[in-house]
C-alpha cells in the first residue's frame, strides 16, 4: 500500500485524479485503435473480414494479403520509385538548407534580408496554389513521368534552411571564429567545424523532410501518369475499395496490407528519433 | 516568426561574396520550382491554355466560367465547412490532450507518442483505414454506435454525412501537430505563475482559466491560422475517401482544380481557380490573425 502510494507521490499524481489519468491512457490508447484494427484486418482471409462479429484478433491469420500485394500488384517499383526520389529529394534539401541556413546565420552580404524574407512569404502561397502551372511547364519541357520531376521541386522546402538557421543564430561562434584567425576559409569552417556540430537540427531536418517526402502526395499524383512510374502513396491510394479500382473484389483485406507496408517507414523512424522529431516540429523554426 | 534584424547586414564588416555559392544550392530550384510557376500561375489564369495548341488570350472569361459554374461555388462552400468542422475540433481536442499529457503522469510518454503517431503517416494511410472504420454496415465506428442505440450511419456514401466522414478523418488526422505545438507552449509557463495564484487558493479550473490559458493565446491563434490554412487546401483525404462524392457533397476547391485541370485538360480554368484559392486562403488567415489579435484582453 504504501509503495503504490509513494510511486503516485513520485509522479505528483494525487489520489484524486487517479481515474483522469485512467480515462486519459484509455483515450490514448483508443486514439491508435486504427492503427491496431488495420494491422488485424491486414493478416485476415478476405472472407473474415466482413463480418457482422468484430474480431480484434483475427482467428485464422494469413500472409497471403501481403503476398498477392507483392506479386499480383505494382508494389515493388512503386516502392523503388519512392526509395529513389524520397533519399535524392531529402538529401538534397537537408544539405542544400544548411548551407543555405548557415550563410543567413554567419555571412554577410547584400541582398540577405531580402532572401529571407522571400523564403517566409513563400510560406504563404502553399504548393497547391501553383502545381497547375508547374505540371504544364513539366510536360511542355518533357518532364512527366521522370524522377527529375519528381525529386527538383521538393528540394526548395524552406523549413530546412529555417531550423539551420535558426540554430546558427542560438549557437556560439568562438570555435568558427578561431578556425578563421588560423586562415580557414568559409566552405572548410562549415564543413569540419560548424556542420559536425550541427547534430541535433540535422537530425530533426533529416527525420521531419524524410517523413514530409515519403507522405508527399499531390506532387507525385500530378506529376505521373504511368503505373510504373508512380510512387508507393500514390499507388496504394488506388486500393480504396469504396471508388477505387484495385480491389473491387478482394476488398479491405488487400488495402490494408498495402497501407501497413506504407506506414512501416515513417512510424518506425518516428519511434526511434521521436525526441528529434517533435522537437524540431515544435521548434521556433516552423512558427512562419 | 524570427525577428528580422537577425538577419541584418552588418555593413561595417567584408561582404562574404562566397555566401552566394551558400545560398545557390537551395535558392536556384526554390525560384525556378516555387517562385516562378506563382507568376506562371497568374498568367495562366487569363489564357485558354490546353496541352496541345497555342495558348490563347482569354481576359477574366476563366474567372467568370469558375463563378459560374455551380460545382466551383459548391466547393468553395464546403472548405468554409471543413474550416468550421475541423478547426475547433482539432484546437479542442489538442488543447485537452496536450493538457493531460503535460501533468507528466505516469504513462504520459506513451500517451504523448499515441496522440501524435497519426500526423506522421500518409493520406493514403489515414483516408483507407478511415474509409475502413467508416464502412457503412461492417465498419468498427458504425458496430459501436449499435451498442449506443445508433443506426447504421452511411459516413461517406450519403450526401448528408461525406463532409462529416472526412472532417473526422482529418481531425483525428491534424491534431498530432497541435497537440505537440501546445505542449511545447505549456511547458515555457513559468512555474512561479502558477506559485502566484497557488498561494491565493486557486483552484485547478481557475488557474486554468486566468492563468493557463492567457499565456496560451499565442499558440492557440497560432493553431488557429495553421489548421486553417491546411484546411482550406485540403485535398488528399478527399481523393483518397470519396473522391469528392457523393454528388460533390465532400468536394474541395483543390479536387475541383485537380478534376478541371486533370481530367479536362483546361489549365487556365484551373490556374483561375488556384487563384481564387489563394485569395481566400489570404484573406481568412488575415482575418483570422486580427480577430485573435484585437480581442480585449
Amino acid at each position: 500500500m504504501t509503495s503504490a502510494r509513494r510511486f503516485l507521490k513520485s509522479h505528483n499524481l494525487q489520489p484524486s485524479d487517479v481515474p483522469i489519468w485512467l480515462l486519459g491512457l484509455a483515450i490514448a490508447a483508443l486514439w491508435v485503435m486504427p492503427f491496431v484494427w488495420m494491422i488485424s484486418t491486414s493478416f485476415k482471409y478476405p472472407g473474415d473480414v466482413m463480418t457482422v462479429d468484430i474480431e480484434w484478433l483475427p482467428r485464422r491469420v494469413t500472409l497471403q494479403n501481403y503476398i498477392d500485394i507483392f506479386t499480383k500488384y505494382n508494389v515493388w517499383r512503386w516502392t523503388l520509385n519512392s526509395v529513389i526520389v524520397v533519399f535524392s529529394s531529402t538529401f538534397l534539401c537537408v544539405l542544400s538548407g544548411a548551407l543555405a541556413g548557415y550563410a543567413l546565420a554567419r555571412l554577410n552580404f547584400p541582398g540577405k534580408r531580402l532572401l529571407f524574407f522571400l523564403y517566409i512569404a513563400s510560406l504563404m502561397v502553399p504548393i497547391e496554389v501553383y502545381a497547375i502551372p508547374m505540371l504544364l511547364g513539366i510536360i511542355k519541357v518533357g518532364w512527366a513521368n521522370t524522377y527529375q520531376a519528381l525529386i527538383l521541386p521538393s528540394i526548395g522546402n524552406v523549413f530546412s534552411v529555417l531550423i539551420f538557421r535558426q540554430f546558427f543564430l542560438n549557437f556560439p561562434r568562438d570555435l568558427e571564429d578561431a578556425a578563421r584567425i588560423d586562415g580557414a576559409g568559409h566552405g572548410l569552417i562549415f564543413w569540419k567545424i560548424a556542420m559536425p556540430l550541427a547534430r541535433a537540427p540535422l537530425i530533426a531536418a533529416t527525420v521531419i523532410i524524410f517523413v514530409l517526402n515519403w507522405n508527399n502526395f499531390l506532387w507525385p499524383l500530378l506529376a505521373v501518369f504511368e503505373d510504373d512510374m508512380k510512387t508507393l502513396p500514390v499507388g496504394i491510394a488506388a486500393f480504396t475499395p469504396l471508388y477505387g479500382t484495385a480491389t473491387q473484389l478482394e476488398g479491405y483485406a488487400l488495402s490494408m496490407a498495402g497501407v501497413t507496408i506504407l506506414c512501416v517507414p515513417s512510424v518506425l523512424i518516428f519511434l526511434i528519433l521521436q525526441r528529434y522529431f517533435i522537437q524540431g516540429i515544435s521548434s521556433g523554426a516552423i512558427r512562419g | 516568426m524570427a525577428s528580422a534584424t537577425d538577419t541584418r547586414r552588418d555593413l561595417k564588416a567584408p561582404t562574404d561574396w562566397v555566401a552566394y555559392a551558400f545560398v545557390a544550392l537551395f535558392t536556384v530550384p526554390f525560384f525556378i520550382f516555387n517562385i516562378a510557376p506563382i507568376f506562371f500561375s497568374a498568367y495562366l489564369s487569363v489564357m485558354k491554355w490546353g496541352i496541345f495548341g497555342p495558348p490563347r488570350f482569354a481576359g477574366l472569361s476563366n474567372y467568370r466560367d469558375a463563378l459560374d459554374n455551380d460545382q466551383v461555388r459548391m466547393a468553395f462552400t464546403n472548405i468554409l465547412l471543413y474550416g468550421l468542422v475541423i478547426v475547433p475540433g482539432v484546437l479542442v481536442c489538442g488543447l485537452l490532450a496536450a493538457l493531460y499529457v503535460h501533468n507528466r503522469w505516469p504513462l504520459s510518454s506513451f500517451a504523448r507518442v499515441c496522440f501524435f503517431a497519426p500526423y506522421v503517416v500518409s493520406a493514403t494511410v489515414i483516408g483507407l483505414v478511415w474509409v475502413w472504420l467508416l464502412d457503412t454496415q461492417f465498419g468498427l465506428i458504425n458496430h459501436y454506435l449499435s451498442y449506443a442505440g445508433i443506426d447504421n450511419i452511411p459516413w461517406l456514401t450519403s450526401t448528408r454525412w461525406s463532409l462529416f466522414g472526412v472532417s473526422i478523418t482529418s481531425i483525428w488526422w491534424d491534431m498530432g501537430l497541435a497537440f505537440v505545438l501546445i505542449l511545447a507552449a505549456l511547458h515555457d509557463i513559468p512555474g512561479e505563475l502558477y506559485d502566484a495564484v497557488e498561494v491565493d487558493g486557486a483552484s485547478r479550473w481557475q488557474r486554468f482559466w486566468y492563468v493557463t490559458l492567457p499565456m496560451l493565446k499565442p499558440v492557440l491563434s497560432m493553431v488557429v491560422t495553421l489548421q486553417l490554412i491546411s484546411t482550406l487546401r485540403i485535398f488528399s483525404q478527399v481523393y483518397v475517401m470519396t473522391s469528392g462524392g457523393p454528388a460533390s457533397s465532400s468536394t474541395s476547391v483543390l479536387f475541383e482544380i485537380y478534376t478541371v485541370a486533370i481530367r479536362n485538360q483546361k489549365f487556365g480554368l484551373g490556374a483561375a481557380m488556384s487563384v481564387m484559392l489563394f485569395a481566400v486562403i489570404l484573406a481568412v488567415t488575415l482575418l483570422s490573425r486580427r480577430l485573435v489579435r484585437e480581442q480585449p484582453r
